[in-house]
């Protein structure tokens, strides 16, 4: 579950805009969102996510790094632990991922997958490792543009939503288990919601795509990014196999404007 | 009937107990409810009928504990995430070793203007 909350929540946060000049994401910055479950009201939370960002030096590139990190709140961690570890390396003016890690710890599952992207041949070098030493190395041919999951979920947050109209759809490609998934988000308007750092008027946005397990039917998850130069995600609402979830900020830091 | 409501009441007073010591003790609410309407149903069935058994009562006692444990949950320990140090360390690691890789890579598309760079603080 979640394994496709994340997903669902990297999705929603994802975008075709990938030659979008980045003027809303700094190095330094840090999100903290809340994950909880929602039936009919009474909200679970389940687990904490971290967003970050840094600089990385090479000698021959100053690069970004996004981190994501999703660990369950302590009073779930006998029952079922998470403590997920996703990163991408990019491009800072343009987000173009070249290296991505996703490491899952969900109870007794363990699953490391690392790209090392080639955009001159569109392809990923792709090796999977899980439990008992077990290692898997794949090519895979991808799309011009396609992006991890991590790398999309920031570019989001460069898309000019100034020029789009109600009803605008995006369509973009991730690469998410070696497969590309194709996602679909509509641009819904704008909305003024109360959040834990203050009352903010966001872009709502509805988020589809092409993978029917993973998203339950039409236009049933959505998110709210705010409508400034920053474009954070304040809130996320999710439907899931299982039911209902909730992504909601906790805190936000090292915003760039 | 009578006996029917409190089966009822004692099957979701247990289940309202059983959610109030687990972490989805919020959602004890559900069956605490619903063991307060069957349990009121059957007290009252029970007392037309002139005969109050003791399991309603106990059924009563459990759903009171799971609401008082529910609430207590809820309003006096804090969510927190903590043992995040092998997490810690491995966000340490993956950087190191992402460093490492990232040297061996060519950077052929890397075009950045500098002055798009400029406004990127990078510094943080």
């Amino acid at each position: 579950m979640i394994r496709n909350c994340i997903l669902i929540v990297f999705l929603a946060l994802s975008t075709t805009a990938i030659y979008a000049q980045n003027n809303a994401i700094n190095a330094g910055e840090k999100l903290t969102y809340t994950a909880s479950y929602n039936m009919s009201g009474v909200l679970t939370d389940i687990a904490q996510v971290t967003m970050e960002t840094s600089k990385v030096q090479t000698s021959k590139a100053t690069l970004l790094r996004l981190k994501c990190t999703a660990a369950t709140y302590s009073k779930w961690d006998s029952f079922f632990k998470i403590r997920d570890l996703y990163e991408s390396y990019v491009n800072p003016s343009n987000l173009t991922p070249y290296l991505y890690n996703r490491d899952v710890n969900e109870g007794s599952y363990f699953k490391n997958m690392k790209y090392t992207f080639s955009h001159s041949s569109n392809t990923v070098k792709s090796v999977m490792k899980k439990k008992n030493d077990y290692v898997e190395n794949n090519n895979v041919k991808i799309n011009s543009g396609t992006k991890d999951i991590v790398s999309t979920l920031y570019s989001m947050r460069i898309l000019d939503y100034k020029k789009m109209s109600v009803g605008t759809q995006k369509t973009f490609n991730i690469i998410f288990d070696n497969e590309e998934v194709k996602g679909i988000i509509t641009y819904l308007g704008k909305e003024t919601i109360s959040t834990a750092i203050g009352r903010k008027e966001c872009y709502k946005l509805a988020v589809g795509s092409s993978e029917a397990n993973v998203l339950q039917g039409k236009n049933s998850n959505f998110v709210w990014l705010t409508a400034d130069e920053n474009k954070i995600m304040v809130y996320g609402k999710f439907k899931i196999p299982v039911g209902n979830g909730e992504l909601k900020i906790k805190s936000a830091s090292g915003l760039k404007n | 009937m009578k006996k029917l409501f409190t089966i009822l009441a004692v099957i979701t007073s247990f289940l309202a107990i059983i959610f109030s010591v687990l972490p989805i003790s919020n959602l004890a609410i559900f069956p605490a409810i619903a063991a307060l309407v069957f349990g009121g149903v059957a007290f009252y069935l029970s007392k037309k009928a002139g005969e109050v058994k003791k399991i309603i009562q106990f059924s009563f006692l459990l759903t009171t504990c799971a609401l008082t444990l529910t609430t207590y949950k809820a309003f006096f320990i804090k969510t927190e995430v903590e043992n995040t140090e092998v997490l810690d360390e491995k966000e340490v690691q993956f950087e190191e070793e992402a460093i490492e890789e990232l040297e061996n890579l060519d950077f052929e598309d890397f075009e950045i203007d500098e002055s798009e760079l400029e406004s990127i603080n990078l510094d943080n």
